[in-house]
């Protein structure tokens, strides 16, 4: 569900912006990061988990504004330099503000241990970012098909040009958007801190997932998203209980699988 | 011989003089690298973000066996750049089929799938630590441990290179990679098999980063996890366009600035990667167009100050 989480708003940026970026990762990395030191300042997790992801939705405003704002005209190419350039600067910001060493957060304390849930022991904490990835999810998708903005939204992936003429002013839906994937990125970013710990390498690690499963999925597609996440998410982990070392390397296989059978995606756009 | 070819002859001439021959032999390896990707980013109009992966599984599979068995340079450099070139054909197969985003997010996905199997694999390839021990075997009594036998070595491999280049894309190939870059729907309407000579750029693109690969691995002695990871081709991409990546030689001047820039600042600073992401942003928001256009947009604009100049006394 993290991993469709992820997806999905990645594949609202480049949807929508029609740009690939490769900060996204990077993105989801600070949330966790922001996390951990809200959690520090305030003193409350669940405080913390609203604040964290606000601010990167807050940086990616900045970002689009500033810095990818000036590239819409530009090739695929200078907007992938960017994304990567980006990507380094926030990457290794991390190192330098918090250290190259990772840190570990816990759960808050109502989550802590596990609940039996008669044919399985499962830890409280992993199924709480279920339903948090699941609802978050499902916000997304209301957001998106029942609201104006989410129309809007989905118009622009459909044919920019068409949406500026009709009198919407395509920039504030661009920002937007860039600032809508940032925060799902940054709360995925959150919600995995207290599973996986805190490092600075969290990010690209995740980016290449998140690649995934908009190729998978397709862009803009949220039913393709939450399909091929669950997919990779589901083998590996089965994976992972046979060939721990292969867990990472087997989501780009079955990628790879996929797409020899299936050129299209998933669902089979462009 | 045109005046750039001696251009690029007299930098092959002076450069070990003017910085260490380690740091001279980096710059044309990386030239040799770029371009392979110039050949899919300038000529076809393919942005890969991948190229690493042709790089570092050349550069492993051959500076495995220059480890574990005593195989002379040639072999090694033809074993590279086989690995290159077949890696980039599995890979190539998968990425063709899609255009556009997709294909640049392929392309790097393929790429962190070979990371994590050289991270994972330690057994053979070290993992985090990289592959150290790699030799430099001796040709023909030539001892290559010598650090400006083996400068000559790589900057003849880069010269022989650049010339198989130039006759790529100056050929009738060339030519139709250059209309599927311009139009593709226009090039598949007159008959050419687009995805085929996409693949056909990609597989030639693969033996150069091939080469480029073994020796690398060959001047350093080691094969670090870095080789094969996604900074790494990303690097390359920087290089080439800064360069210039609508130019032959546009990767060359890249490659130049680039080692030139990482050497620099990677001993001011141990967080030089920022430094280098910040260099990224600036030359995408200020410097589009890389070296090759600047220094066409500067003549142009000397020869417009000129031509009234010359008319008005």
């Amino acid at each position: 569900m993290l991993y469709a989480l992820m997806g999905l708003g990645l594949s609202l940026i480049t949807g929508v912006l029609n740009i690939p970026n490769f900060a996204h990762g990077a993105l989801f990395a600070v949330g966790a990061y922001f996390l951990f030191s809200a959690i520090h300042a305030v003193g409350n997790f669940w405080l913390a988990l609203v604040l964290a992801p606000v601010g990167v939705a807050l940086l990616g405003l900045v970002i689009e504004y500033a810095g990818i704002r000036p590239l819409y005209a530009a090739g695929h190419d200078y907007q992938l330099l960017f994304t990567f350039g980006l990507s380094l600067i926030l990457g290794e910001g991390i190192i330098v503000v918090w250290g190259p060493i990772g840190f570990s957060q816990l759960p808050p304390s109502i989550l802590r241990g596990g609940l039996d849930l008669g044919f399985i022991f499962y830890p409280k904490y992993r199924l709480f970012v279920m339903v948090m990835a699941g609802l978050l999810v499902l916000a997304t998708w209301l957001f998106l098909e029942k609201t104006r903005y989410g129309a809007i939204m989905r118009a622009g992936i459909e044919n920019k040009e068409m949406v500026s003429l009709l009198g919407i002013d395509v920039h504030r839906l661009f920002t937007a958007a860039f600032a809508l994937g940032a925060y799902l990125a940054g709360i995925a970013g959150a919600l995995t801190a207290p599973i996986r710990g805190l490092s600075p390498s969290m990010g690209v690690d995740m980016l290449g997932i998140a690649f995934v499963v908009v190729a998978l999925g397709g862009l803009g597609n949220l039913l393709g998203a939450i399909a091929a996440g669950l997919i990779i998410g589901v083998a590996q982990a089965v994976v992972a209980l046979y060939w721990t070392e292969a867990s990472v390397a087997v989501i780009f296989a079955v990628m790879a699988a996929i797409l020899l059978v299936r050129p299209q995606g998933l669902f089979g756009i462009r | 011989m045109s005046r750039t070819w001696l251009a690029v002859l007299a930098a092959v001439v002076v450069l070990p003089m003017a910085v260490r021959h380690a740091i001279a032999t980096e710059i044309w390896i990386f030239a040799i690298f770029g371009l392979g990707l110039n050949l899919l980013l300038g000529y076809t109009g393919l942005l890969s973000f991948g190229q690493s992966t042709f790089f570092g599984a050349a550069a492993y599979v051959a500076g495995y066996l220059l480890k574990h068995s005593a195989i002379n340079v040639f072999l090694a450099l033809a074993i590279g750049i086989a690995v290159g070139a077949v890696s980039a054909a599995l890979v190539g197969y998968l990425c063709v089929q899609r255009s556009g985003l997709y294909f640049i997010m392929l392309t790097f996905a393929l790429n962190q799938m070979f990371y994590f199997i050289a991270y994972q694999w330690t057994t053979v390839t070290g993992g985090e630590d990289g592959m150290p021990g790699i030799g430099r075997p001796a040709l023909l009594a030539v001892d290559f441990r010598n650090p400006l036998a083996y400068y000559v070595f790589v900057a003849a491999l880069f010269l022989l290179s650049l010339w198989i280049m130039k006759r790529i894309v100056e050929s009738p190939l060339g030519k139709i990679l250059q209309a599927i870059r311009e139009n593709d729907v226009r090039a598949e309407a007159v008959g050419y098999d687009v995805p085929r000579f996409k693949l056909l750029a990609f597989v030639i693109g693969g033996a150069f980063s091939g080469l480029a690969g073994v020796l690398y691995a060959m001047l350093f002695g080691i094969v670090p996890l870095e080789a094969i990871g996604f900074v790494f081709s990303g690097n390359v991409v920087f290089a080439t366009l800064i360069g210039g990546s609508g130019s032959l030689y546009g990767p060359i001047i890249g490659s130049f600035v680039f080692i030139w820039l990482s050497e620099s600042v990677s001993v001011v600073w141990e967080r030089w990667p920022l430094l280098l992401g910040v260099a990224f942003v600036i030359v995408v928001l200020f410097f589009r167009g890389g070296c090759v256009e600047a220094w066409a947009r500067f003549w142009s604009w000397r020869e417009r100050r000129r031509a009234p100049a010359g008319i008005a006394p």
